[in-house]
């Protein structure tokens, strides 16, 4: 078909990655892009602005130097490359905050904590892109994301005993962890329904949805 | 399980025990000798796409009308529903060899239950679907990691239990396992 096969039913990490890079964050800008009174009188010399489409440029054409502003992650990763700002890591990205974390996985076990959607991915590209941008050392950083990484897959193996026909809650896992779970999970939980669908086909509430799925699949005699 | 899905085809024709419950002249090559008739009571393995229309319609003997017609033929057990398996599955569904008892059962057991609403069965085939897709999963995630990225490949070549999956599970197996890989690579790179 026209979209691969791997993409057709979920997203690639590289597509989570874009995802991702959609959300603002906080930088410290090294350029100054506000252009003073002064020289917008003058109006000799026109500076380039930025125009965009897809978010507010007001904040790109804004910027004073050390002066902490917000700008959607893919902009402040590309200033980033040329040394153009530095860029603040969120709150919950500091040892003292990965460390409560940690330690509220590690007493309730049988729950996530409330790390943000995008935590591994920020983490993974902050770490990547910016290592220099971090108060605390980045290995150990680096450590507390892989050691959170594992405490929380552990719980997500225990929970998938609890696979069934309906439902499943998994309040707090982070997009890329539903991402690489969700052929497997959706999978089981597909199987598990068309057995129980076959025993009770009127018990599924959503069975004239499926009924018109199958339908699309027929050919038409 | 689509019409055109190439898997369901495969299923489909998986030959079932059945039973034939009229005189039917002219259907022996269903028998192996054309030209004969089939004879009542007679008992022949068929095709499911073919054993699962005869066993739901029937012809009407003559003065039959009101009564419900009873349908051409009618579909014995087979082996691998059988007590025997049953009592295999309930034992340790994880270490039983599925793909020798037929490579397609999943889907099969799914017909099966819809065509008969064997509720009986239907819960030991959804407990086997968990039992043996969490042991699946432990395979799936499993991935290999070398300097140079990640390697395709997982467990250790033949781990018994990857030669033991039915059709639609390497299928899933092969859809996890390449997530978890993706994943794994993804971070690894960045």
């Amino acid at each position: 078909m026209s979209l691969p096969e791997h993409l057709q039913a979920t997203f690639s990490p590289d597509e989570i990655q874009f995802i991702v890079e959609n959300e603002p964050i906080r930088i410290f800008p090294r350029i100054t892009t506000r252009q003073s009174v002064r020289s917008r009188h003058r109006d000799q010399i026109t500076q380039a602005k930025c125009t965009l489409i897809t978010s507010d440029d007001h904040n790109v054409n804004q910027m004073v130097a050390m002066q902490s502003t917000e700008l959607p992650l893919w902009l402040a990763l590309l200033l980033k490359q040329q040394n153009k700002c530095s860029i603040v890591a969120p709150r919950w990205l500091t040892l003292q905050s990965l460390d409560q974390s940690i330690s509220f996985e590690k007493k309730n076990s049988d729950r996530f904590s409330s790390l943000p959607w995008n935590w591994l991915v920020l983490a993974q590209l902050l770490f990547g892109k910016a290592p220099d941008d971090f108060h605390d050392p980045v290995h150990e950083l680096r450590s507390r994301i892989q050691d959170l990484r594992e405490v929380r897959q552990l719980k997500v193996l225990r929970g998938l005993r609890e696979l069934n026909e309906s439902h499943l809650q998994l309040d707090n896992l982070s997009l890329l962890e539903i991402n690489e779970l969700r052929p497997f999970i959706v999978g089981t939980m597909d199987k598990l329904r068309q057995i129980h669908t076959a025993t009770n086909p009127e018990s599924q509430p959503h069975a004239q949805a499926q009924l018109t799925q199958q339908d699309l699949d027929e050919p038409p005699y | 399980m689509g019409y055109y899905d190439i898997d369901d085809v495969l299923a489909d024709s998986v030959e079932f025990p059945c039973k034939f419950q009229y005189f039917l002249p002219g259907l022996g090559y269903l028998e192996g000798n054309p030209g004969k008739p089939i004879e009542k009571n007679c008992r022949l393995d068929l095709p499911l796409w073919l054993a699962r229309i005869l066993a739901i319609v029937g012809g009407d003997e003559e003065g039959q009308e009101d009564e419900e017609a009873l349908p051409f033929v009618e579909l014995l057990r087979p082996e691998m529903f059988s007590p025997k398996v049953v009592n295999a599955i309930k034992a340790g569904a994880s270490d039983l060899d599925l793909h020798t008892i037929n490579a397609h059962f999943y889907s099969l057991a799914v017909k099966w239950i819809t065509l008969f609403g064997d509720e009986e069965l239907a819960g030991v085939v959804s407990e086997m679907v968990l039992e043996r897709s969490l042991e699946m999963n432990g395979h799936a995630s499993s991935v290999a990691v070398q300097a140079a990225g990640v390697e395709a490949q997982s467990s250790l070549i033949g781990s018994p239990f990857l030669i033991t999956m039915d059709e639609s599970e390497k299928q899933l197996y092969r859809l996890a396992h390449d997530s978890y890989k993706r994943t794994k690579k993804w971070i690894i790179q960045t």
